[in-house]
């Protein structure tokens, strides 16, 4: 399986400016054959939104190490409903704490991936889920 | 943006990705039944070496426009690569700073195929763009080299950014696409060399036949100064309304007729070769061309 021909958004809502962890993981979706494309730090949920409807990509990838994923997912998805683009899968991934997955779950996460997950895991999830 | 405006991005977004995904085959049985164009969008090539600040240039020269009411379109080219097919889209970061502007439209797109500069279907997908009524659109090619010009027979205008020191890139690309461009721009001009640089192209420049009432091609310095861009935003006017009153159509269109069914056989005769059976590659070249040709 491969991700080729998938647009992938990555993005980083909200304040931290931590993005080693998003620039891996665009290198590692790239090297599978994905179109990646990176907002860079510290992007409005609104920017993000419409990003990803200009872009027509299949999937956005959060990422997230200050604490507020719960915050940032909602409000992402929100605005995605209210441009009609509720259909493109939105995952979350950075630090997240085991308490708050089932949270993110019921918000509309398409799927959680923590810092310590092993990157070809990873990959092999997102495969499956955007096959 | 209005409820209508977002629906209408949406399908514009959509018919890109069909149209930058489109097979040889797709391509021929839609090739005659083409996007309508209302009106014709001022089309403008932005091309030069990589890390030359084409994004950023073109961010600006698209506020400029967008300011006057205009509708900009922004179609950036980023290179697919050889070994994953994926790609890094990275051009539509640098233009952030205007990208709540919903009279702008910015789409980023895989060269996948394309070897020289150009994205697959870029034809398809400039005719997608120009149906949606945008005034202006702008075409960044992938950072390319000396002979990367195809451009050229896309757009009206072309605009060949470089930076200071390029001096021997300059040499270099003299008999590609330095003969190529209706703008020269020497963008990154606070950094010592630009001058320098200015000189290096123009005198290329002046190695070239001079044709009575041709459009003399302009050298423009860029830096982070606004009137700079002022400038080469009027320069690109200037040769736009030059262009109408002096290019033969007929010939452009030929021009990119040609380009058109040059770059599906190139697409076809690529996909033929990677699947030929291993052992067939054995033979002799003429052998493995005859039996190509016969196929395609």
């Amino acid at each position: 399986m491969s991700l080729q021909g998938k647009r992938i958004l990555i993005a980083k809502p909200g304040l931290d400016g931590h993005d080693v962890g998003a620039k891996i993981i665009t290198l590692a979706l790239r090297d599978h054959g994905a179109d990646v494309i990176y907002t860079g730090i510290r992007k409005s949920p609104d920017y993000i939104a419409r990003t990803a409807v200009d872009e027509d990509v299949d999937a956005v990838g959060l990422s997230v190490l200050s604490g507020s994923h719960q915050e940032m997912l909602v409000a992402t998805l929100d605005q995605m409903k209210a441009m009609d683009a509720a259909d493109i899968k939105v995952f979350i991934g950075g630090t997240i704490p085991p308490d708050d997955h089932a949270a993110l779950v019921a918000a509309g996460a398409a799927g959680i991936f923590t810092s310590e997950m092993n990157l070809e895991d990873t990959i092999a999830r997102l495969e499956v889920a955007l096959a | 943006m209005t409820r209508q405006e977002l629906l209408d991005r949406r399908a514009l977004a959509r018919q890109l990705s069909l149209a930058g995904r489109a097979s040889v085959a797709d391509v021929l049985s839609e090739a005659d039944s083409n996007f309508k164009t209302e009106k014709p969008a001022v089309r403008i090539g932005v091309t030069g070496p990589p890390g030359a600040g084409k994004s950023t240039l073109i961010a600006r020269l698209a506020a400029s426009r967008l300011q006057h009411g205009e509708r900009v379109g922004v179609l950036a080219i980023d290179p697919t690569s050889p070994l994953s097919q994926g790609s890094i889209l990275g051009d539509r970061i640098r233009m952030d700073e205007i990208a709540d502007d919903p009279n702008l439209y910015i789409r980023s797109m895989p060269s996948r195929h394309a070897h020289d500069g150009m994205a697959d279907n870029i034809t398809g997908m400039l005719a997608v763009l120009e149906s949606h009524n945008f005034d202006n659109i702008f075409l960044e090619t992938v950072g390319i080299g000396q002979a990367d010009y195809s451009v050229r027979t896309l757009v009206d205008t072309v605009i060949l950014v470089v930076v200071p020191e390029s001096g021997d890139t300059v040499q270099a690309m003299k008999a590609g696409v330095m003969e190529m461009a209706d703008v020269y721009v020497v963008n990154k001009a606070d950094r010592p060399g630009a001058k320098r640089t200015v000189t290096d192209i123009q005198s290329v420049l002046a190695l070239k036949e001079n044709n009575p009432g041709g459009w003399r091609p302009r050298v423009l310095q860029t830096s982070s100064e606004d009137g700079d861009v002022l400038l080469l935003d009027q320069a690109i006017t200037d040769h736009l309304n030059w262009r109408r009153d002096n290019v033969d159509l007929l010939a452009h269109r030929r021009d990119q007729a040609r380009y058109n069914v040059e770059m599906l056989l190139n697409r076809r005769v690529g996909e033929l070769l990677a699947d030929a059976e291993p052992a067939q590659l054995d033979r002799p070249i003429s052998d493995i061309y005859a039996d190509l040709v016969g196929r395609l």
